[in-house]
């Protein structure tokens, strides 16, 4: 598998501007690369992901990952980091170090952001079930043939500041490639609906700020104290700070067969109608509320599910539970237990709809045996689905989540908050 | 950590009983100097606790054979625990832009929810379901949109529908 991979690599290096890392912890930090040449859109790949400390891939499934080129702010030191996970569902771009535990790719010493008493800032990022901990550092972010200049990124790992003790109350800490709480990403580009990671809660001080961002003056046990950061200040959607088509993305993944693919190659376009090749067609908007989310109706004509959304970052389409649909889950233990495993594939109707209530446009999905599909080669699937909760009267906290399965075969626009299209002012998904 | 501002948590208890309370905040305010304190298991005045960790007003409701205690906190998170008729904490529910602490909310069991989390790992990046005897934990959303649950069967009064929870 690896042989492909190399050649498929390859042409995708030709074609992103940004080229690549080696992917095994890349050294190429201090390299010169050409200044962005404008092109909107970058190369994705859909494969097993970055390579592992035993040099094979860490076996991801259903990952989205392009390169990214972080730069020190006004400068040609720069250092391209392959398989940075596309991300629909956070705003944000993070990037594991290679620091020796983290086993990352990102070696590039980038300047601190720091606070006016110049202590530096870090951040403590809370995701489904873990979060993510270390420095905010300022970088010029380039992807494809756009950039953001001296914006806030995290850089995950803990060479310089232990993990604060408030962070630990957000679950398993991230910040390694590998292992059982490991990102099997060299970072993660959050292009969805919000501007910054946090935005206003975090900016101001006191019992509404959730504890984010912290300002860090040694390394001793409590050297890390929550913090606010004004919401420019924070890691933000570098979309959102291109100088142009900075009002959302288009993650555009081919159909693949019933099977899956060993790979998938698509592109993440930025900008929704600001040139030829990223109109909204006939795609539907759906508008989302101020939490990015919008409701599931399943089945199409049935329950209401106010708390959905659409991200890339989740590999399948989780949504309800065995009990509920009557699609039998998988037998096993591991994990596995929690995917859905029919019989045969099955069809699925459901419906998106605005959270304002309008407009509904019906989705058609298929949900295949996932023990079946992982003991494929394959790593591209678009009918991967498992469960999100547990009863069907529960509004907590059922909802659908569109993982990547669902782009496959889409071109799905993502409109960040506040932004003109010709779709109308974001925050809303469309496809 | 956030100074304690015991005033504005006193002026957001609106429900009657407010001086019951005002005994259990000046015992919260000395509590809270220690670590967590369990909610998840705990009896009844874990609550209390919780409500200071979050800084959140507590809303009161009853159900036939049991309470929800509805906490929100000021940074937009609904926490709701649920109570036995007998003062135990069943159940916990949270939604919000923002996870509370689950080390202060599950207490005992934070440990079986980071078990969980690593468990799912196995080709699964998104939202966390588990079911053991001891726990049963199920976490969904994206940062700024979050929502879970955790009880602990074998506490759930049996005439309390386990869907109740929510």
């Amino acid at each position: 598998m690896s042989e492909p991979r190399r050649v498929l690599r390859s042409v995708l290096c030709m074609i992103a501007a940004a080229g690549c890392g080696d992917g095994g912890g890349g050294t190429n930090a201090g390299n010169s690369i050409a200044p962005p040449d404008g092109v909107n859109a970058v190369a994705i790949v859909v494969d097993s992901g970055p390579l592992g400390s035993n040099g094979a891939p860490v076996g991801y499934v259903n990952g989205a990952f392009v390169t990214v080129t972080v730069c020190v702010p006004g400068t040609a030191d720069c250092q391209a980091i392959d398989h940075v996970l596309v991300d629909t569902g956070s705003s944000g771009l993070r990037l594991l170090a290679n620091d020796g535990k983290a086993g990352g790719e990102l070696s590039l010493r980038l300047p601190p952001l720091e606070d006016v008493g110049k202590k530096a800032i870090g951040e403590c990022y809370p995701f489904v079930d873990g979060f993510t901990w270390g420095q905010v550092q300022l970088a010029d972010v380039r992807i494809g043939g756009e950039m953001a200049g001296g914006m806030a990124i995290q850089v995950i790992g803990e060479a310089a500041y232990p993990v604060p003790d408030p962070c630990l109350g957000f679950g398993n800490d991230e910040d390694t490639l590998e292992g059982a709480s490991g990102l099997l990403a060299n970072g993660i580009l959050g292009m969805g609906t919000f501007v910054q990671d946090c935005g206003p809660a975090c900016a101001t001080a006191g019992s509404g700020n959730p504890g984010v961002y912290f300002a860090c003056s040694s390394s001793a046990p409590g050297g890390c104290v929550e913090t606010a950061v004004a919401a420019g200040a924070q890691v933000s959607n570098p979309v959102a700070r291109f100088a142009t088509d900075d009002n959302g993305v288009i993650v555009e993944l081919p159909p693949v067969p019933a099977g899956g693919a060993p790979t998938a190659s698509g592109s993440l376009v930025f900008g929704i109608g600001t040139r030829s090749n990223n109109g909204l067609g006939s795609a539907v908007v759906i508008p989302v509320d101020d939490r990015g989310t919008l409701t599931t109706v399943f089945p199409a004509q049935g329950t209401r599910y106010p708390q959905s959304f659409i991200d890339s970052g989740s590999n399948g389409i989780y949504f309800l539970s065995g009990a509920a649909t009557g699609i039998p889950t998988c037998t096993g233990t591991g994990g596995i237990e929690r995917f859905y495993c029919p019989p045969s594939p099955m069809v699925l109707s459901a419906a998106n709809q605005g959270a304002g209530g309008t407009p509904t446009s019906p989705v058609s999905f298929s949900i295949a045996n996932a023990k079946a599909l992982f003991a494929s080669n394959n790593v591209a699937f678009s009918n991967l689905g498992g469960e999100n909760a547990g009863l069907p009267s529960l509004h907590l906290p059922a909802a659908f989540d569109w993982g990547l399965a669902f782009f496959f075969g889409r071109n799905v626009f993502t409109a960040i908050e506040g932004a003109a299209t010709p779709g109308g002012a974001g925050p809303y998904f469309a496809y | 950590m956030f100074a304690m501002n015991p005033m504005t948590t006193l002026s957001a208890i609106r429900k009657p009983g407010w001086r019951h309370w005002l005994v259990a905040l000046a015992l919260v305010t000395v509590v809270s100097a220690t670590p967590a304190l369990a909610a998840l298991g705990g009896d009844v005045s874990s609550v209390q606790k919780d409500r200071a960790r979050f800084k959140a007003s507590l809303q009161l409701s009853t159900a036939a054979h049991h309470t929800v205690h509805e906490l929100k906190a000021p940074t937009g998170t609904t926490i709701r625990e649920y109570v036995t008729e007998d003062g135990r904490v069943f159940g916990v529910t949270w939604q919000g832009p923002w996870r509370p602490d689950l080390r202060q909310l599950l207490g005992p069991y934070f440990a079986d929810f980071q078990q969980a989390a690593k468990a799912k790992r196995t080709g699964r990046n998104g939202p966390l379901t588990s079911r053991t005897a001891r726990l049963v934990i199920e976490m969904s959303g994206h940062p700024r949109a979050f929502q879970g649950r955790a009880y602990v069967p074998e506490l759930v009064p049996a005439d309390v529908p386990e869907d109740e929870i929510q």
